[in-house]
């Protein structure tokens, strides 16, 4: 009698989890979600090429803007604001939580596999999934935009700082919201209330509680000046406190570890009852 | 993975590899400017010392409807009629740009500068002759070099000898103010010296600056913080590495002030400065809904290093200028 086939190690099954996954993730109606909101910074800044291609106007609200300016604006608005918590809120949920929903997840976690490699295999997925559309997005806007009264070459050290930024803030929310989709019940509902409420409040208003965000670090590395577009920004903006590059580093380190060690050990040990 | 999975991956990968390279190589090679690149033709006169230059498309800003809008404001000068009748020049009319630049801290002493217009050089020579001027020729080209005088503000140059004024036809159209050492320095540069263009770091900010307005100014700060300026200026001005300054001048007037600091946490302390100073306008500009306009018309930017305020002033408020003036019986 053949001895029993060794069951696969965690990495080993990370890795085939990513592999699924991926394709899975790729061309899901969520991923056409995602396009739409990195579409649109590309689409306006087309737009604003397109302008100022037929002679159009270079005044905003009769104000004259330069290109890198703008994209400060962008990144800013349509990025660290929005696609970036947004993107993680949608996708880090739904790692777990969309399993358990389609009643699929016995088909996982019957399988010879650590079931922390599951959630680790569709983290790396996600990760992998959001930043080749929202990376090239980002260097689209780039081209597009920053050559209008700017240089490439003057606001490159900015595009890599931008990238990375964006690549950490989609790490750490999507640790983030992993756990929150393993541990709560609505886990979207708990990450938009996260993302809209509790993170937009606590950079408004002075104390340490700020601390208890993943924007507050995000946000701190930012190398544009943080636009004042509304009065909550304004508020913002007064009450921001800019934390060191190493703190911001170490502290978005901890909470991606963290949270995704607890995602993890959650996923292990948790018994997902399916709804009949 | 399927090979649709794939195709998206690798495709998503070269273009941000692409952007990258192309932003690397923009970043070592100075500048890669997409779009307009010419250069007004009197940077070949600049010499690559200069420490600040600026330039003024005068033609544009005279028939702009703000300077419509001055005229009626200000009294009309007997000057510039005297001007055009001693040596036949309209200022209005004539002059098209302006371009100048200083190599040290002090504009009389290593400024020159560059006139493009249409003149006549007969008329300019007889009249600048008649008050005294000497002609000399340097290099090919004519100067006309006033009696030596010390200056208004008493201009002598470091060896004790006093700056002699001059004026130069560096080519047709084009002619040339300043000190004599000044404007030979230019015809220099002109006739095949290091001109304004290889100095790296002035010109990758009159590149940025220069397609934003029809009159802009580009400095190297370090160079005026010898001079006795107030404690509290000398420490920020010591911060500030570059400053640069554009205005579009149309209706109303658009501007952009840029300075690029020494390091991102001085950049920061100056963004906090100027947030500061817009919202102690902002209180105490009452409830003047123009000038909350204008207030709300700054627009802080800029990254790193870089700090920028983009400005506006509406055509209206020139319009209350204007009835300020006619009330005072200016008009």
């Amino acid at each position: 009698m053949a001895a029993p086939a060794k069951a696969p190690g965690f990495a080993y099954a990370a890795l085939r989890v990513f592999d699924i996954s991926i394709g899975e993730m790729l061309w899901s109606r969520r991923t056409i979600f995602m396009l739409l909101v990195v579409g649109l910074p590309v689409f306006g800044a087309l737009c604003f090429r397109a302008v100022l291609a037929i002679g159009g106007p270079t005044m905003v609200e009769r104000m004259h803007v330069t290109g890198p300016a703008i994209f400060g604006l962008m990144i800013w608005a349509a990025f660290v604001r929005f696609s970036v918590p947004v993107l993680g809120v949608f996708y880090g949920t739904a790692l777990i939580a969309d399993e358990v929903e389609d009643k699929t997840i016995t088909y996982l976690f019957t399988r010879p596999i650590p079931r922390g490699a599951v959630l680790v295999g569709k983290y790396l997925a996600y990760l992998a999934c959001t930043l080749c559309v929202v990376l090239p997005s980002i260097v689209l806007v780039w081209l597009l935009v920053v050559p209008v009264g700017g240089s490439l070459g003057a606001n490159f050290p900015d595009l890599v700082t931008d990238l990375a930024l964006i690549a950490v803030g989609l790490a750490v929310y999507g640790a983030v919201f992993a756990l929150i989709g393993c541990t709560l019940k609505r886990p979207l509902l708990f990450g938009l209330v996260f993302i809209f409420g509790w993170e937009t409040i606590v950079l408004a208003i002075p104390g340490y509680l700020k601390r208890f965000s993943v924007a507050y670090y995000v946000q701190g590395l930012v190398p544009h000046a943080m636009p004042s577009d509304s009065a909550v920004s304004l508020l913002q903006g007064v009450m921001r406190e800019i934390p060191s590059l190493p703190e911001c580093f170490f502290w978005m380190t901890v909470i991606e570890v963290a949270c995704l060690w607890l995602a993890v050990r959650a996923v292990s040990r948790k018994e997902y009852v399916l709804e009949q | 993975m399927t090979k649709g999975t794939r195709f998206v991956l690798i495709g998503a990968v070269v273009v941000v590899m692409g952007a990258l390279a192309t932003g690397l190589v923009a970043f070592y090679n100075g500048s890669l400017v997409l779009g307009s690149s010419s250069q007004p033709g009197e940077f070949s006169y600049l010499p690559s010392t200069s420490t600040a230059v600026a330039y003024a498309d005068v033609r544009a800003i005279m028939s702009s409807e703000f300077r419509k809008k001055l005229r009626q404001v200000l009294p009309t000068g007997t000057e510039q009629e005297k001007l055009k009748a001693e040596i036949g020049v309209d200022i209005e009319k004539d002059i098209d740009s302006v371009v100048a630049a200083m190599s040290g801290s002090d504009p009389e002493q290593g400024g020159v500068v560059l006139i493009r217009g249409r003149f006549n050089d007969q008329t300019i020579e007889s009249a600048a002759v008649r008050h005294g001027a000497k002609a000399e020729s340097y290099k090919g080209k004519k100067l006309l070099l006033m009696a030596e005088h010390h200056g208004e503000m008493g201009a002598i140059r470091d060896g004790g000898k006093p700056a002699t004024p001059c004026l130069a036809f560096l080519e047709r159209g084009l002619i040339a103010l300043g000190d004599s050492a000044s404007v030979k320095r230019a015809i220099d540069t002109g006739a095949g010296g290091e001109s304004i263009t290889k100095n790296a770091d002035l010109m990758k900010l009159v590149n940025e600056i220069r397609g934003t307005g029809n009159a802009w100014a580009v400095g190297r700060m370090d160079s005026f913080t010898n001079h006795p300026l107030p404690g509290a200026v000398k420490d920020q001005l010591s911060a500030v590495q570059f400053m640069a300054a554009s205005v579009k001048i149309n209706g109303g007037v658009s501007g952009l002030v840029r300075a690029e600091t020494r390091d991102d946490q001085s950049a920061e302390q100056l963004r906090d400065i100027v947030r500061g100073a817009l919202a102690a306008g902002k209180l105490m500009s009452g409830k003047d809904a123009r000038v909350d306009a204008m207030l709300n018309s700054f627009q802080l930017a800029g990254s790193g290093k870089t700090v920028s305020i983009a400005f506006t002033v509406p055509p209206e408020v020139f319009d209350i200028l204007n009835g300020v003036a006619a009330f005072r019986g200016l008009k």
